[in-house]
């Protein structure tokens, strides 16, 4: 077995087991972290989407700090779900 | 005929299926391609739609459809004898697991990640979303109501379980507490909390639960409420407190378990001592169509097409990771199946598995997987806890999620109408006491016929969503149509037998007390799931003969290279 090949086996062995344990909970800190994210965003930048919740003048002034998560934001906001996303 | 014979004819069923009929599959008829950008990079946001490896993804996918219930439904069905519940496996997860599982999660992955409802929605009919959702809510409760019932009944009859249990939920909520607060490293963590659930499994043996809770230790009442308890706190608990370490701890206990056994097998190479077949009728019902649905998941099984659709097709990397990651994973399921099936036919005679199975299936794994982990040296009494905590375990496992799932669906369905369900506490105690009384007043082997029932009616679904996507594309489509008539009618008849016996032991009187409620709740929820599966049908059917429009097949658009 060449080195590459066993490195490659090693870390996908790695991988999968990854995968069986701790993905799920990767996922979910991460989806926890959105959702809280996306809440603040919501409160401040609501208006985008038709929610005015604060002053502009506040929106205005933490706007360059939203910049970069507005369009993943939006879509997930805009995102058709159903009961099931809840599940995986 | 010896176990590891069986185990290794089972491997090679699951290569030449995966290579050859999913290979032709893949590369035929879906034609996965892995110029394609897929949802996860098209919509990469971090977190739902997230590219990744497919070695992650299979354990993954892995992790989420193995169970209890490949386990429990091997163990039950070898009533028939071992070859009918060894066909079924093989040839169920050759000819409709694998493309249940692959079909669904491809469809979605061309559907930019759509889970299933919205599937249903686009290809089937408006109501079928509704339908569907509802169908899966009293699906939910069935899955609840048996995985309860089966750790009930290995509380009551394992008596070294209940500490052990309790140990490793304190090892998990540790694991918890010391990776998002103390933030120790995870290998730390690991040989801490992994050690602290092997010395309570040791401990388990030492304290029985009769010598701390006397008579009170045979109770399924008490057992029945310590599970719906501890899945009520891992409901209302943030995830990350409870539920996901305390998954991760048992993680490394159930595949030490598992592979033992494994290893077992082949050291051991027992020789199988039950029948092959005893009888086409028994205490369940008939062979056709019980046996069916009584192994569900590791041949076929609808909680696959969930999964496969709201999570890991959101985070495949390329087209051609499907096969792999979702058809792959269910013919490692089907081993599973075959090893659980081994653990009753060989590791025991015959007549101790019908002396055990009384006690519930529970019992049977726990002896078996003991007699094999003793080949390899782990003393009996040390293995049978070990096998106990993983049986239970693997049941928690779903039950948890189903009850965190049942709260967030109970809110949705009922709480613009009752303001007081909108509440997670309270919608979550709704559910767990619903569960409850199905756990208490149920039958587990009926319990079990309806779940897996219900679990490949939904497969059927998810068979007649993918064919639907299959023919709007233009492509192959009867190689999934067929199979899902067959379960569609296989599943109707074991439902509409198993709500027969109940309902008529009903209105005959010959059921009273706790038997009536239970009878009569069981047999109304699988009347429910025949109702709707047959309205989703028709539509379906319809959708079927509707023509596909003035411009023909709808293919997808054409590759577009690179990603972000």
């Amino acid at each position: 077995m060449t080195e590459d090949k066993k490195g490659g086996f090693l870390r996908a062995i790695r991988e999968f087991i990854y995968g069986m344990s701790a993905h799920d909970s990767a996922r979910f800190a991460l989806k926890t972290r959105a959702q809280m994210e996306h809440l603040f965003i919501l409160v401040t930048m609501g208006d985008l989407v038709g929610v005015p919740l604060l002053p502009p003048y506040y929106s205005l002034r933490l706007l360059p700090y939203v910049v970069p998560q507005i369009a993943t934001w939006k879509r997930r906001m805009l995102r058709e779900k159903d009961l099931t996303d809840a599940l995986a | 005929m010896n176990a590891a014979f069986v185990l290794i004819g089972a491997l090679a069923v699951a290569w030449g299926g995966y290579r050859w009929y999913a290979g032709y599959v893949d590369r035929k008829v879906v034609v996965a391609d892995p110029q394609k950008v897929t949802p996860a990079r098209m919509y990469m946001d971090g977190v739902d739609f997230m590219p990744t490896s497919k070695n992650v993804l299979f354990g993954y996918q892995f992790k989420s459809i193995a169970g209890a219930a490949p386990v429990v439904g091997a163990i039950i069905a070898l009533q028939w004898g071992w070859l009918p519940a060894l066909l079924w496996l093989l040839g169920g997860v050759l000819l409709i697991g694998w493309l249940h599982d692959y079909l669904s999660g491809m469809s979605a992955l061309r559907n930019d990640g759509l889970s299933l409802g919205g599937m249903a929605y686009k290809l089937i009919s408006p109501r079928a979303r509704l339908i569907l959702l509802s169908f899966i809510y009293f699906y939910l409760l069935l899955i609840a109501g048996a995985f309860g019932a089966i750790i009930a009944g290995a509380l009551t009859k394992l008596t070294s379980g209940p500490v052990a249990i309790l140990v490793l939920a304190g090892a998990g909520a540790l694991a918890g507490h010391m990776i998002y607060r103390w933030r120790i490293n995870i290998l730390v963590i690991t040989a801490v909390c992994v050690g602290l659930a092997l010395a309570g499994i040791w401990l388990g043996g030492v304290l029985p639960a009769p010598k701390i809770l006397g008579s009170l230790a045979q109770s399924k009442l008490l057992w029945g409420v310590f599970a719906i308890a501890f899945c009520y706190i891992s409901a209302i608990l943030p995830i990350w407190r409870f539920a996901l370490p305390l998954n991760y701890v048992a993680f490394y206990i159930v595949m030490l378990g598992l592979l033992g056994g494994i290893a077992g097998i082949f050291v051991g190479l027992p020789s199988i001592q039950a029948p092959v077949y005893t009888e086409f009728t028994i205490k369940v019902g008939p062979l056709w169509p019980m046996l069916f649905v009584t192994i569900a998941c590791g041949a076929c099984s609808g909680w696959h097409s969930l999964v496969s659709t709201s999570g890991t097709c959101r985070q495949l990397e390329s087209e051609t990771d499907g096969r792999p990651v979702l058809a792959g994973s269910m013919y490692v399921e089907m081993i599973l199946g075959v090893v659980a099936l081994m653990t009753a036919a060989a590791a025991m005679p015959y007549t101790q598995y019908q002396e055990l199975l009384k006690a519930g299936p529970a019992a049977v794994f726990a002896t078996g997987l003991s007699n094999l982990l003793n080949i390899i040296g782990l003393p009996i009494a040390y293995g049978k806890t070990m096998a106990t905590v993983i049986i239970v375990i693997l049941a928690i496992t779903v039950m948890q999620l189903v009850l965190r799932f049942m709260k967030v669906a109970t809110i949705e369905l009922v709480g613009d109408r009752s303001p007081v369900l909108r509440n997670g506490p309270i919608a979550t105690l709704v559910a767990a006491l619903l569960t409850l009384l199905i756990i208490e007043t149920g039958w587990w082997q009926y319990l079990w016929v309806l779940f897996g029932g219900a679990n490949q009616l939904l497969a059927s679904l998810a068979l007649l969503v993918a064919s639907l996507w299959l023919r709007s594309q233009g492509k192959k489509f009867l190689f999934a149509l067929i199979p899902m008539y067959f379960m569609f009618v296989t599943t109707i008849a074991a439902l509409l037998y198993t709500s027969y016996n109940l309902l008529s032991k009903v209105f005959t009187g010959q059921a009273g007390g706790e038997q009536l409620v239970g009878n009569g709740l069981m047999g109304l929820v699988s009347l429910s799931l025949v109702v709707m599966a047959l309205l989703l049908l028709s539509d379906g059917i319809k959708a079927l003969r509707s023509p596909l429009g003035p411009e023909g097949p709808q293919p997808e658009p054409e590759a577009a290279g690179g990603g972000q």
